[in-house]
């Protein structure tokens, strides 16, 4: 019984992590038709910060401020520089100019931290472990299952009840319509990506004391990233929540009981969505 | 020939085709009327296979082809135009026609010959490009050549597959009234066993050219008869003319 | 469409016969060098029949590339089977993936065709990395070289093994080239330009993807049938993602959709690969650069660039046909 707990916490662990990149992922091909494959650098990008930042201010919670903030600036520089003019260009040469774009972070990463892997402690708040439903289970873990919920809910929040949420909505829906309607949709593509990246920074600082930190972290993540959005339905907050719930179970549970089938399961049901249900389990229109 | 009964389509609530029944004979030329919205391409999209029917059926030679897909039904010898351009726009007309003409010919699965070096083939592609009038720019690209020559091109595409019955979605769209009259002295060039449907705007020149006329109007086929019946007819003039005004 | 122009003819024959030079006066790491590029000239033509004219973009090359020379590694080392018989098993074994691969996608389109092939050609590397019969991540080694002793060929001998596979380069592009003219490759043109009006015209849209893909499988799995006799080891990292990017990557180096691009495309690769890690470690970074400006820049690649200078299509203004002059004439009359 204590198995099955530990293992689902690991999975809801694992998702929570999955949707802090995939939903930034999800809403930036909903509204924009934009394939960014260089997502997972960002995230890796994230954790390098959050390495230095921890070294600089020597808190953990440096890391998790700064982390954010630095890959969302890469963000704007990436965005103004390149994502802006690639918008028309086809998901061809998005993903050739985004691929290249993970060689070209890769090398920063490698020049500016070594080859490494580096890590940052628990934050002192969040040390040892707590008893969850019977079972001990590290704190620190809790901690991004929680922050991953919070961050389920204030985007929640924020899609449906907000004014930006509903303009969002209106463009991932129709973006000629929203922009006959007098949204800015330019701007609101700019500030998503934005948004888009800093959660991607953040997952990034938060896997830091959980997984090490290498070059490779990102390009790891994000095949498992893509499956979530593309099985959740690209654009949709509900389909990246499902998809990470989903992608992350098989991968803990597959992990676990049967890892040759389970790792290969993953991109049969890819596949499968691909196939049957192109426009995902979820999809974000009507 | 081309055998349409009780042809329903659906969206949502909405009927876009309301029990139309259209038979059109062999070497026929039937022109169908309706105002703008009456069901016309949809009409034209369900028959050519692009929309399934909610209901009705369609047989082309006696031989139901309901559930046959778009190209089982041009295999059969059903081709179309359409009322937008819808051409291989980097490529040459020439490689447009060819391509038309490869494929029904069955050109278009040889490994070993070159399509556009055959002479039969390119015989053929000369001999549509006489018809529509685009002998002199066979080796221009589409997106480099007029509005006009495009129209051109898209009935072109459909004659070059050889078929028995040819649906004709507005070929005059867009283009002036000069060329208007240049197409309709293509129309009476065709062969008399070829099968002509066509959608049109201008009455005048559809009911120069048509044996039969159907009208549509809000997705139902409200009248059929012979371009002197449709003359007289105040029901057509007054919802054709009242369609009109709408739009 | 494509036509074997002067351009192309030129620009081939210089670049194999260079091939074959350099391999002569190269020393054995150089040799090394002629062989890697090779096989890539291979798959980046087999990426371009499909990518390139047939608008299809496969993320899942690398995977048949390794599964041709998986195939190959299991019957010539595993079982000790003749070389030949494994070299036909491996392209047989590709093509059928590829036209399986195929045949599933051919309704998708865009991006979706892209993740469908990713996550097809994930699916056998994961479950290579994975298979300890196969020898899991750590790969295969034992695989033997075409035995061609009876017409005077030794190819264990460095230069003529690359010597070989420069002739297989040479060849494929050949194959390539005369199915583009075909008329199969033609209707693939038309595929990729207008699939709506293909199949009004009559043609079954679907089957001919699908035949295309496997085409195009079975000359990458030939290319992974060399690369797995030139170390004579496989390993999974042949059939990742990553694998299937480079390739495509090469192809746009080169030039998408000319064919002799994805060839200059494969050597520039490895020559850049070769020279810039002489100088920095960080390779892929000046590979990542160049690719992204290739593409802003308007991709038309390397060799697309001369083939776009010296073969200009005039563009006049739009041309009025025989029928408007026609009326015009009319109209000027009345």
């Amino acid at each position: 019984m204590n198995f099955w707990i530990v293992q689902a916490l690991n999975g809801l662990q694992l998702s929570m992590l999955l949707f802090l990149l995939s939903i930034g992922l999800t809403v930036i091909f909903g509204l924009m038709h934009f394939v960014n494959l260089a997502h997972g650098a960002l995230y890796a990008l994230g954790a390098y910060v959050g390495v230095s930042a921890f070294a600089l201010t020597g808190m953990y919670w440096g890391a998790f401020l700064l982390a954010p903030i630095a890959v969302a600036l890469a963000g704007v520089v990436l965005y103004l520089g390149l994502i802006r003019r690639m918008r028309k260009a086809g998901p061809m040469n998005q993903v050739l100019v985004t691929f290249g774009l993970i060689f070209v972070l890769l090398d920063i990463t490698r020049i500016i931290w070594g080859d490494l892997a580096l890590s940052i402690p628990e934050p002192q708040l969040f040390t040892g472990r707590s008893e969850v439903l019977g079972v001990a289970y590290p704190t620190y873990r809790l901690f991004i299952i929680g922050l991953g919920l919070t961050v389920m809910a204030g985007l929640w929040l924020l899609l449906s009840r907000t004014q930006i949420g509903a303009m969002i909505r209106a463009g991932v829906d129709n973006d000629q319509m929203a922009a006959c309607l007098g949204i800015n949709v330019e701007r609101l593509f700019f500030i998503v990506f934005c948004i888009g990246c800093a959660l991607a920074g953040l997952a990034g600082a938060v896997a830091a004391p959980v997984l090490s930190v290498t070059p490779s972290m990102g390009t790891q993540l994000l095949i498992p990233v893509l499956i979530v959005v593309v099985i959740g339905g690209l654009g949709s907050l509900k389909g990246a929540i499902a998809g990470s719930l989903l992608v992350g179970f098989i991968q803990t549970f597959g992990a676990v009981l049967a890892p040759q089938l389970a790792s290969v399961a993953i991109y049969a049901l890819l596949a499968a969505v691909l196939i049957f249900r192109p426009a995902g389990l979820f999809p974000a229109k009507a | 020939m081309l055998e349409a009964r009780g042809l329903k389509k659906s969206f949502g609530q909405i009927d876009v085709t309301n029990d139309v029944t259209i038979l059109v004979e062999k070497g026929e030329r039937r022109v169908i009327l309706g105002p703008n919205g009456a069901g016309k391409t949809t009409l034209f999209n369900i028959l050519v296979g692009e929309l399934k029917p909610s209901a009705g059926t369609i047989h082309l030679d006696g031989r139901d082809v309901t559930g046959d897909t778009v190209e089982a039904r041009a295999k059969r010898g059903l081709a179309r135009s359409y009322q937008k351009n819808n051409l291989f726009t980097e490529l040459t007309l020439k490689e447009n026609l060819a391509l038309a003409v490869a494929t029904a010919s069955g050109a278009s699965g040889w490994f070993l010959r070159d399509t556009l070096n055959d002479t039969d083939i390119l015989a053929k592609v000369r001999d549509v490009a006489a018809k529509v009038g685009l002998s002199e720019l066979l080796d221009h690209p589409v997106d480099a050549v007029s509005y006009g020559a495009r129209r051109q091109l898209e009935v072109g595409l459909a004659l070059a597959t050889d078929p028995s019955v040819i649906l004709m979605d507005e070929p005059t769209s867009g283009v002036g009234p000069e060329m208007i009259q240049g197409f309709h002295r293509l129309l009476k060039t065709l062969p008399r066993d070829l099968t002509v449907v066509i959608i049109e705007h201008d009455m005048d020149l559809a009911l120069d050219v048509a044996d039969r006329v159907s009208v549509l109007n809000y997705g139902e086929l409200v009248f059929e008869g012979t371009p002197d019946e449709t003359r007289g007819s105040s029901l057509v003039n007054e919802i054709y003319l009242g369609g009109r005004a709408d739009a | 469409m494509f036509h074997q122009t002067t351009t192309k003819t030129v620009t081939i024959l210089l670049l194999f016969i260079g091939m074959a030079i350099y391999t002569v006066f190269a020393g054995f790491y150089g040799r090394e060098l002629v062989i890697e590029a090779a096989y890539l000239v291979i798959l980046a033509i087999s990426l371009d029949m499909v990518a390139g004219y047939g608008g299809m973009v496969s993320l899942c090359h690398g995977a048949i590339f390794g599964i041709g020379a998986y195939v190959f590694a299991i019957l010539t080392g595993m079982m000790g089977i003749s070389p030949f018989i494994a070299l036909v098993a491996a392209i047989a074994a590709s093509g059928l993936f590829g036209l399986f691969v195929g045949a599933v996608t051919s309704r998708t389109s865009g991006i979706f065709f892209i993740m469908t092939t990713l996550a097809f050609g994930q699916m056998v590397y994961v479950y290579t990395f994975e298979n300890r019969a196969l020898g899991g991540d750590d790969g295969m080694s034992g695989v033997a070289r075409l035995d061609l002793s009876m017409i005077g060929i030794d190819t264990n001998d460095s230069l003529q093994f690359a010597l070989l596979a420069v002739v297989f380069a040479a060849l494929s592009y050949a194959v390539a080239a005369f199915i583009m003219r075909s008329g199969f490759g033609r209707t693939l043109v038309g595929i990729r330009s207008n699939e709506v009006r293909m199949r009004a015209l009559g043609l079954p849209v679907l089957r001919y993807k699908a035949f295309a893909f496997g085409i195009s499988g079975a000359l990458a799995g030939l290319a992974g049938t060399i690369a797995a006799q030139q170390t004579m080891f496989v390993s999974p990292e042949m059939m990742s993602w990553m694998m299937s990017g480079e390739a495509l990557v090469i192809v746009i180096l080169g030039g998408l959709g000319t064919l002799v691009g994805a060839a200059v495309g494969a050597v520039l690769f490895v020559f850049l690969q070769h020279e810039v890690s002489e100088v920095t470690r960080y390779w892929h970074m000046v590979v990542g650069l160049v690719l992204i400006l290739v593409v802003v820049l308007g991709n038309r690649g390397a060799y697309g660039q001369i083939e776009h200078l010296l073969e200009r299509r005039k563009k006049g203004a739009p041309k009025a046909s025989a029928l408007e002059v026609a009326a015009e004439k009319d109209a000027s009359h009345a």
